[in-house]
């Protein structure tokens, strides 16, 4: 055919290379090695407080657009299901001899882990099993439901969960008083977690669940079993999201039944729509965006001032949320997408060449 | 079990692809299916026509499984698939489009077309792609190119002319390598040069290939069909070869006054 058809494998690899190169990519690298060489020049505060908390709100949140961008699910389920993951760590790595509450298993806390993932996972099999004919609104309420029902599971059951909650949960003595190298395995874990989800989107499995996403109808008179592939990608995410509560057990050293209440649930969606529910790099940003916003703005001098006490400060939080959401539906994210395609436009325009390319790809593929 | 496994024989032998039984459909207090009986052949190049609202769609939905009837069966190679959920039809060869395209809007022209072949395989599980993977990529850009959409592989659907997405929808029961395809309305929002092609695209499928197809197009309907089955108000009104349809009086007493409404004037 064509001449250029004659080395399509070189043509193929270089294509590769080029879109491994894309802008997205390389500032998603960068800001890893940033955040892998933060230890060196950040604050301790900074590291172990801020930005670890980001990590692990940002898997969390990363698993509620990895439903919603891929598969058309919003999910409120995802903290319930860190949570379930951090109560079974606490009753299987207390000893029995502690003063604390619940089990007190005094299992190796690797050992703990592993349970704790089991059990989490076989929970959000169940659960995404029994929401997998709903979609829309009706699946979030579905999910709201759950984690309503978890948080007073966990408060009436108090052998599972104590009566102010277990504490003295300490982590595996690799991240014990080493709370630096837990950061950075977080920072790893949320590279893994991220790639994960963006490899995903491509294999089989990906695309039908987006094709799901897109017209589910479609998808049972071709041959797909839909909610199989629901259940299955809502299993994923909360594995994915027992991973993120088994490092806020251990970041935090308890757990009671109200830190997985609404107001964390909500506390999660809220990260992931200022992120931007459809982008999974928004997930991160979104959690230090929030996590940022809950540390330094309460310090602001105004804060005395005009007034804004601990109690007001939802409020502070609210507004931010809303005004990102009437500038862009798709979070942060989307704002730096429009902000990226100016420029290209502007540079564009200066070039003094015409009408570029259309930018078919934007905001379509998540 | 043992009869039927009989009945599937013997439909096997007498070429019997599909049949209705006695079909009813009723939404509500509406009867959009009235007792539909229906026998198609293995080959069987059947169009049905009607005005609006006569239960030509619902038909499809029934046959297809996405809605089931209130009562009747639905007979597909001898196995009663009445109660079977749509996601069985591919394992019979059975595809089909939709009057309202429905494609997948955030995938691009090529992974629409691999994901339709992927549903019928079970590999749309796999987390790892394999040489399978690469053929269903190849017969995916072939069937691009078979309805027109060669130079828009990598566009993503939702961003595709109307025209063009009507192409695509036939493209995807086209390259599941079906047995017994159902096209609705595959014309409809087409112009006449496209309508041209897409009858001879018709014509040029396999001769064991069964189609049924809705066309509000006479002229679509008529040459691409070897019969002919005209409904109204849910029922079947009149059959016969295209020859004898274009002179039946009862024919032109439904469509009379809408001929030129029938005729490409679509939503
Ligand atoms: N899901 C539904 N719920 C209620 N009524 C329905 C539904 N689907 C179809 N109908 C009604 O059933 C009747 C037959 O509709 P159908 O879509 O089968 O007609 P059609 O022959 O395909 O018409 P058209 O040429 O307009 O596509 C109509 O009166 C329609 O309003
Ligand atoms: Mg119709």
């Amino acid at each position: 055919m064509s001449p250029t058809g004659a080395a399509p494998g070189r043509a193929q690899s270089r294509r590769t290379l080029r879109r491994l190169l894309s802008a997205r990519n390389v500032v998603v690298a960068a800001a890893t090695a940033l955040a892998l060489l933060l230890p060196l020049f950040g604050s301790n505060f900074f590291v172990e407080f801020v930005m670890t908390r980001t990590m692990i709100l940002g898997i969390a949140a990363a698993t509620i657009v990895f439903l919603a961008a891929y598969g058309g699910m919003v999910s409120l389920a995802q903290y319930l299901l860190a949570g379930v993951a951090g109560f079974m760590v606490g009753n299987a790595v207390v000893a029995q001899d502690a003063w604390s509450k619940g089990l007190k298993l005094g299992w190796n806390p690797w050992v703990a882990v592993l349970f704790a993932l089991a059990v989490t996972t076989a929970v959000a099999f169940v659960l995404g099993a029994l929401a997998s004919r709903t979609t829309g609104i009706y699946f979030l309420m579905i999910t709201l439901t759950y984690a309503v029902i978890g948080y007073y599971v966990f408060g009436s059951i108090t052998p599972l969960s104590g009566f102010g909650g277990i504490t003295g949960i300490d982590p595996p003595g690799l991240f014990e008083d080493h709370p630096q190298r837990m950061y950075l395995a977080l920072v790893v874990l949320s590279v893994l977690v991220y790639v994960a989800f963006r490899v995903l989107a491509v294999t089989p499995f990906g695309l039908a669940l987006q094709g799901i996403r897109d017209d589910p109808v479609r998808m049972a008179s071709l041959g797909f079993n839909v909610s199989l592939h629901r259940t299955l990608a809502f299993t994923l995410a909360g594995f994915t999201a027992g991973l993120a509560g088994v490092f806020n057990v251990w970041w935090n050293g308890q757990i009671d039944p109200t830190s997985i209440s609404i107001g964390p649930t909500l506390d999660l969606l809220i990260v992931a729509v200022i992120g931007g529910t459809l982008s999974l790099e928004g997930a991160w940003l979104g959690a230090f965006v929030f996590v940022a916003a809950n540390n330094y703005l309460r310090n602001l001098p105004l804060v005395d001032h005009i007034g804004i006490t601990e109690a007001r400060f939802n409020t502070i939080v609210g507004v931010l949320v809303l005004l990102i959401m009437i500038l862009s539906p798709d979070g942060l994210a989307g704002i730096i997408d429009r902000i990226r395609l100016g420029l290209r436009r502007l540079v564009q325009l200066s070039r003094g060449s015409g009408a570029g390319p259309p930018e078919a790809a934007a905001g379509s593929a998540p | 079990m043992n009869t039927d496994a009989a009945t599937a024989a013997s439909a096997e032998r007498s070429g019997s692809l599909l049949n209705l039984e006695a079909v009813v459909v009723a939404f509500g207090g509406l009867q959009a299916l009235g007792g539909v009986d229906l026998e198609v052949w293995k080959g069987d190049r059947l169009a049905l026509l009607g005005p609006n609202g006569a239960g030509k769609t619902t038909l499809f939905n029934v046959i297809a499984g996405d809605i089931k009837p209130t009562s009747g069966r639905v007979i597909i190679k001898g196995i009663d698939c009445t109660e079977l959920p749509a996601r069985f039809r591919p394992r019979l060869g059975v595809a089909r489009t939709y009057q309202k395209t429905r494609l997948f809007r955030g995938l691009t022209v090529e992974d629409n077309l691999y994901l339709a072949q992927t549903g019928r395989s079970g590999r749309h599980l796999a987390l790892l792609r394999s040489g399978v993977d690469a053929e269903f990529r190849e017969r995916a850009r072939a069937m691009a190119e078979t309805v027109w959409l060669a130079d828009v592989v990598g566009v993503t659907a939702g961003d595709l002319s109307h025209g063009q997405q009507r192409q695509l929808e036939i493209g995807m029961a086209l390259v599941t390598g079906p047995e017994f395809v159902m096209l609705d309305e595959p014309a409809s929002g087409l112009s006449r040069g496209e309508r041209e092609r897409l009858v001879q695209l018709l014509l040029s499928l396999d001769v064991d290939i069964t189609l049924l197809l809705i066309e509000h197009d006479m002229d679509v309907a008529l040459r691409a069909a070897q019969r002919v089955m005209v409904m109204n108000e849910g029922e079947t009104v009149a059959s016969g070869t295209p020859d004898e349809i274009r002179v039946d009086p009862l024919v032109h007493a439904i469509y009379l006054g809408s001929e030129a409404g029938l005729r490409g004037a679509d939503p």
